[in-house]
């Protein structure tokens, strides 16, 4: 069976609001996020997701920081630029 | 080994059920092109099916839609059907292509496939709840799954793997372009979720592999 989730790794307080800010104003009621085999996800379930800051939690964190980081970094814009 | 493909088409939940759907234009390509295409679906999904039609069919390619693990691809209702360190050999020198999460990281590096492309990230994706008891009906959901869907049409088509990948990798940098022009509520909701897969997305193996 798929695997549980023992990594140890913890959200930052302030990095886990900065992607639940994000998630609440960017996120229709309509659109649903399937990552992992949790189903798919409402925005009120991965916001709950990220306040328990378990697996599903801390992947969605994880991809908001490496977006932010791409961008920051001019990685984002040289390749979308470059299609 | 002969140029046929074995497809896995798990439907047991949401995700499956949009992966397997999405997938019909594979099977559809590989009639166009007289490739022999083997379908492994829902309950068949298992280790016991997997292994004995992999045994007797000796495909080039295996596509496997399911969820994934670092270490394993799943089928029906989570079962492992390919894990590393007990049947991971079932790849060696085959063109893998896995839309799972996670899997390129180590079973993807030590499967010993000719070429295996996956994911090192969760693959994610969006899905439009107003559109899904009718998948392919989701153009939120066709931003992801149609770039993905890329790599084995490319493959079928004739291109190497670095060209199926590439062709993949572009498509979601124009999604992505799509999404941030239309200039709505969820733009970048979506290109984060996009940007995900493409930086997730990898090759690992022979580049020059065809099918």
């Amino acid at each position: 069976m798929i695997k549980k989730d023992t990594s140890k790794f913890e959200i930052n307080k302030e990095i886990k609001e900065l992607v639940v800010t994000r998630i609440e104003a960017q996120t229709p009621q309509n659109l649903k996020l399937s990552i992992g085999s949790c189903g798919n996800l409402t925005k009120d379930e991965v916001i709950g997701h990220i306040e328990k800051g378990d697996l599903i939690g801390r992947q969605v964190v994880n991809m908001h920081l490496s977006f932010l980081k791409a961008v920051a970094s001019g990685k984002f814009t040289k390749a979308i630029s470059s299609v | 080994m002969n140029s046929s493909i074995l497809i896995t088409l798990p439907r047991y939940d949401d995700a499956t059920e949009y992966l397997s759907q999405f997938s019909i234009v594979i099977e559809k390509e590989a009639v166009n092109k007289n490739i022999s295409l083997k379908k492994l679906e829902e309950n068949k999904v298992n280790r016991k099916e997997f292994e004995k039609v992999i045994n007797k069919l000796n495909p080039k390619m295996i596509i496997f839609n399911g969820h994934g693990s670092e270490e394993s691809i799943y089928g029906h209702k989570g079962e492992s059907i390919v894990e590393f360190g007990s049947n991971e050999k079932l790849l060696k020198e085959r063109i893998v292509y896995a839309r799972s999460c996670n899997v390129a990281t180590i079973l993807g590096r030590k499967c010993m496939a000719d070429c295996f492309i996956g994911y090192n990230l969760p693959f994610m994706f969006y899905t439009d709840s107003n559109w899904s008891t009718k998948p392919l009906n989701d153009n939120t959901a066709r931003l992801f799954l149609e770039p993905s869907n890329l790599v084995p049409l490319s493959l079928i088509k004739g291109n190497s793997t670095f060209e199926a990948h590439e062709h993949s990798k572009n498509q979601i940098l124009r999604n992505i372009n799509k999404v941030l022009a239309s200039n709505k509520e969820e733009s970048f909701i979506l290109a984060e979720a996009l940007w995900n897969n493409y930086a997730g997305q990898e090759l690992i193996g022979n580049s020059s592999a065809k099918l």
